[in-house]
């Protein structure tokens, strides 16, 4: 309570310090921007579905997730963004950086903030997509069975202290490469006596400052073409390693790719992303399946979404979107995150998915404020304790922004 | 039968969105808007939303030329923004005559004569995006 009190206090400081104009600066140039999204899910196919997030059930009722957001451009070179979140995990410091940009090629970026990875993450914001919910590689938190899976792939946002190279360059007037590398603090269990996958919570509250020295590695690399005043098409391809245990021995290696085709107002998007994960497997009594000899401590989990945007009237857009994911390899079944080896069942086996089905809709009653609903199909390859393989849920919900 | 029900949905679906055609969009009000400028508002609304909805720029209250060559600049150099050095010069054309309609707007409401010009008459020429 007080760590998030904490960073509560010492995030809206920061938004507010910036937002207020300053006289010794008068000539900065200061943006203030926000969003607020009220959603509200509801899972009738599961009667066991609670409201209270907890680390194994799915989340059915009201969620809220609001930002904060100061955009400053200090100088022609020097601009400072701070945003705070409040919604998955309390209160969360999810920008506070600079950038300094020498050219166009070349900005670095320090202090905390969502490395480049991936597409998605830069709408990530629920004002910033029609949907309720993320696409299910990056989801943190709104699946179904959530603690079955311990959310996506890469959840997003995943907002790390570090820094970053990044840059742009165009080729003319119709070819455009990003790219950036970067070393930032990774994703982190420091509380399980055997570590098998990520503590989201750890990894994103307590670990402003963190003992385990070594920081995570990744880069991106994206080509986007524009046809005329047609659209554009974005291909990109990102990378991010690094260890999430104590001791740095774990190893977890994130890649990913995305295709993103707009032809005039309507958008294909889609991206793939695979996290191949070390576990420790020092005590076997905790996996569900034997050690295998070989490749016996690592799984893969991956996952794809493919989704298309029309608009349909000037307020109405229509949203369809197909995304899954596939875990391999072995299960703990000790929960993670709860700092014991305590069994808990996991009713995962060595090869499990999870497919679902959207359609959204996402009406704008006037230009800041928008209705969101969807439709969600679920198929899960195994039972949950009530014999259910599919499920059927609904999002309906309101999302502002300014 | 499941899946041969979200195959028909599917269908249906896809032939209906295919139905839309891309400019379905086109605001009425923005079809108001004076020729020269009306290519300036396509690109910034192309540009402009590929990352957000258009609510962000239009509705942030900057009617300042520099503040919004720096905000431009700032979205220009974001990845796979798509807006490149040639197409922020219509976007900021386009975010000048918006400026100053709407500074003109505030002023009328604030009984103050309006001293900026206005490229289109009456609220219903704003470009009402929501996207």
């Amino acid at each position: 309570m007080s760590t998030r009190a904490l960073i509560a206090a010492v995030g809206i400081s920061l938004v507010v310090a910036l937002a207020a104009r300053s006289p010794a600066y008068a000539d900065e140039e200061k943006n203030f921007a926000g969003s607020a999204q009220l959603d509200y899910h509801l899972v009738p196919s599961e009667p066991g579905a609670v409201a209270a997030p907890g680390p194994s059930t799915t989340f059915q009722g009201f969620t809220v997730e609001s930002a904060l957001k100061v955009a400053v451009d200090i100088s022609d070179h020097l601009s400072a963004n701070v945003k705070v979140c409040y919604g998955c995990h309390g209160f969360e410091l999810d920008m506070a950086y600079f950038d300094f940009r020498f050219f166009d090629e070349l900005d670095l970026r320090v202090g905390r903030f969502s490395p480049t990875f991936g597409a998605f993450n830069l709408r990530h914001d629920p004002a910033n997509h029609m949907t309720s919910d993320k696409p299910l590689p990056y989801d943190m938190g709104r699946m179904l069975r959530k603690g079955d899976w311990h959310n996506g792939v890469l959840p997003s946002p995943f907002p790390m202290n570090g820094a970053e190279l990044n840059g742009t360059h165009w080729m003319g007037n119709v070819a455009q490469l990003d790219y950036a590398v970067y070393a930032a603090t990774g994703f982190k269990n420091d509380t399980d006596p055997n570590p098998t996958d990520f503590n989201l919570q750890e990894s994103h509250l307590p670990y402003y400052v963190t003992s385990d020295p070594r920081p995570a590695a990744g880069a991106r690399l994206a080509l986007t073409l524009k046809a005329g005043s047609a659209g554009d098409m974005t291909l990109g391809a990102s990378w991010m390693s690094g260890t999430y245990d104590p001791t740095n021995r774990l190893l977890y290696v994130i890649v990913g790719g995305d295709f993103a085709l707009r032809i005039g107002h309507t958008a294909l998007r889609m991206e793939y992303l695979i996290r191949r994960q070390q576990m420790d497997t020092s005590n076997p009594d905790i996996f569900k399946y034997t050690i295998a000899p070989v490749d016996g401590d690592s799984f893969t989990k991956q996952g794809a979404y493919v989704e298309i945007e029309q608009p349909v009237t000037r307020a109405l857009d229509v949203l369809a979107r197909a995304d899954g994911m596939l875990r391999i390899g072995n299960v703990s079944n000790a929960a993670v995150g709860s700092g014991t080896e305590a069994a808990a069942y996991s009713p995962l086996t060595n090869q499990s998915w999870v497919g679902r089905e959207t359609l959204a809709l996402a009406y704008a009653i006037e230009r800041n404020f928008r209705l969101k609903g969807s439709v969600e199909l679920w198929e899960f390859s195994y039972n949950d304790l009530a014999g259910r393989e599919t499920e059927l849920s609904f999002h309906l919900g309101a999302v502002g922004s300014f | 039968m499941r899946k041969i029900v979200a195959a028909i949905a599917a269908g249906g679906l896809s032939l209906t969105l295919l139905g839309c055609p891309g400019g379905h969009v086109e605001e009425p009000e923005a079809m108001a808007l004076p020729p020269d400028l009306r290519a300036d508002y396509d690109v910034f609304a192309l540009r402009c939303s590929k990352c957000h909805s258009l609510a962000r720029p239009l509705n942030s209250g900057i009617d300042d030329d520099e503040f919004w060559k720096k905000y431009v600049e700032r979205m220009r150099r974001q990845p796979g923004s798509g807006i490149s050095v040639e197409d922020s010069v219509p976007i900021l054309r386009f975010l000048h005559a918006y400026s100053l309609q709407e500074r003109a707007k505030r002023e009328q409401r604030t009984g103050v004569l309006p001293g900026g010009a206005s490229f289109v008459e009456g609220d219903a020429a704003v470009p009402e995006g929501g996207r």
